[in-house]
């Protein structure tokens, strides 16, 4: 409320009849005061008052269900959903590889102890492998083949052929080195706080970290980030790059919207208190 | 992003329900859904739908003007322009007086198997 004082009635000027539409317009404009009120000061709502503001509603995100992927079956079965730009293709599977955590390899060396890893690079031209309970995501040495058809019935082939095997997929040494949840939120804030919001700041942009499950971290992009189609090439390269940096064990990084996509079907879109 | 010519939505209410109209949220604009069948009381069903003939940068669920909306499962069947329909569930989510559920997917990308 803002503080209003009235005049006297003898300042206030009183509109004089006329018949034209000026003089019509003036009339509706309360010019007298009641009696009572002059000279006291009266609380009159602020301009910001009067005006009913729409209320901002948060937008949330819902885990999608996706039930239908494989049918019930003993049989090994693998899907592969390469990415619209072809730079990536995601693998799905009716076998959990690493429950509960996610792992990036980020090439061959990386692999040591891991049949799985090592046999997806042993294929040839596979660059890096993102592991994340029951999907895989493989980028590839040769950014110009966008084709991923031949690789992927090989890769297929080799998953099958190693979960046939029934031996061990992934290294048990990486869960063991997996830091607590806790690390991976502080490092992981620290990198936001230090080197990315300032990067994305001149671009009007932000990013939260949403949540921190296992070691799987989902962020958000806001402010100028949000539907700018240089986001998805930003996450990719520099905040991706920014994170493993701060956090060397860090797993699948996701924005908010990415289970739209498949990639974390559960998640909740809720930030971890 | 397509043309969106129409979309239905199915919403199964658990333990908390709405009352007042399903509402939805159409490029920042509020408008109540139409043809609309069944409730949002709690352990209900309600179905609705909408002709956009347009295209959708955001579509949302608004939540309850007042207390909780306990929203089960949510089946949105979208029927695009130029491409095939598809549907999404989206599965347990509370909404309230501060928030709006997004119900706007991308169109599946293709599958193969290997």
């Amino acid at each position: 409320m803002e503080k209003v004082s009235t005049q006297s009635t003898a300042d206030v000027s009183v509109p004089i009849e006329k018949n034209t539409t000026e003089s019509r317009q003036e009339e509706v404009v309360p010019s007298v005061l009641p009696v009572e009120s002059v000279g006291e000061t009266i609380e009159r709502p602020s301009r910001d008052e009067y005006e009913e503001k729409p209320v901002v509603r948060r937008v949330i995100q819902a885990p999608v269900i996706d039930e239908e992927l494989f049918p019930e079956s003993q049989e090994i079965l693998i899907k592969a959903q390469p990415s619209p730009t072809g730079d990536q293709c995601m693998f799905r599977i009716n076998r959990n590889l690493l429950e509960g955590y996610s792992w990036f390899f980020s090439g061959f060396e990386s692999a040591e102890g891991s049949p799985f890893a090592e046999r997806l690079f042993s294929l040839g031209d596979v660059a890096t492998i993102l592991v994340h309970e029951t999907a895989f995501t493989l980028t590839r040495e040769d950014k110009t083949i966008v084709d991923w058809k031949p690789l992927a019935i090989e890769v297929g082939k080799a998953v099958r052929e190693l979960l046939a095997d029934g031996g061990t997929l992934l290294s048990p040494k990486i869960i063991a080195e997996i830091p607590s949840e806790n690390e991976i939120r502080e490092g992981i804030q620290k990198a936001i706080d230090e080197e990315v919001n300032p990067g994305v700041a001149g671009h009007g942009g932000n990013v939260t970290l949403l949540s921190v499950t296992g070691n799987t971290v989902t962020i958000k992009m806001g402010g100028g980030c949000q539907g700018c189609s240089a986001a998805d090439l930003t996450l990719k390269q520099g905040i991706h790059t920014t994170f493993r940096k701060y956090v060397p064990k860090v797993g699948a990084i996701y924005d908010e919207t990415d289970h739209a996509a498949g990639l974390n079907p559960f998640f909740q879109g809720e930030l971890n208190a | 992003m397509p043309k969106l010519n129409r979309f239905k939505i199915k919403i199964e209410t658990g333990d908390a329900g709405m009352e007042g109209p399903v509402r939805f949220c159409i490029n920042s604009h509020q408008v109540p859904l139409e043809d609309c069948v069944g409730s949002t009381a709690a352990g209900q069903t309600f179905e609705g739908g909408f002709e956009v003939r347009s295209f959708a940068h955001s579509l949302t669920l608004v939540g309850p003007e007042k207390g909780n909306w306990n929203i089960k499962r949510v089946q949105v069947d979208f029927e695009p322009d130029a491409i095939a329909p598809y549907s999404v569930t989206l599965g347990e989510v509370v909404l309230d007086e501060t928030t709006e559920l997004n119900i706007w997917k991308d169109p599946p990308q293709p599958t193969f198997d290997v």
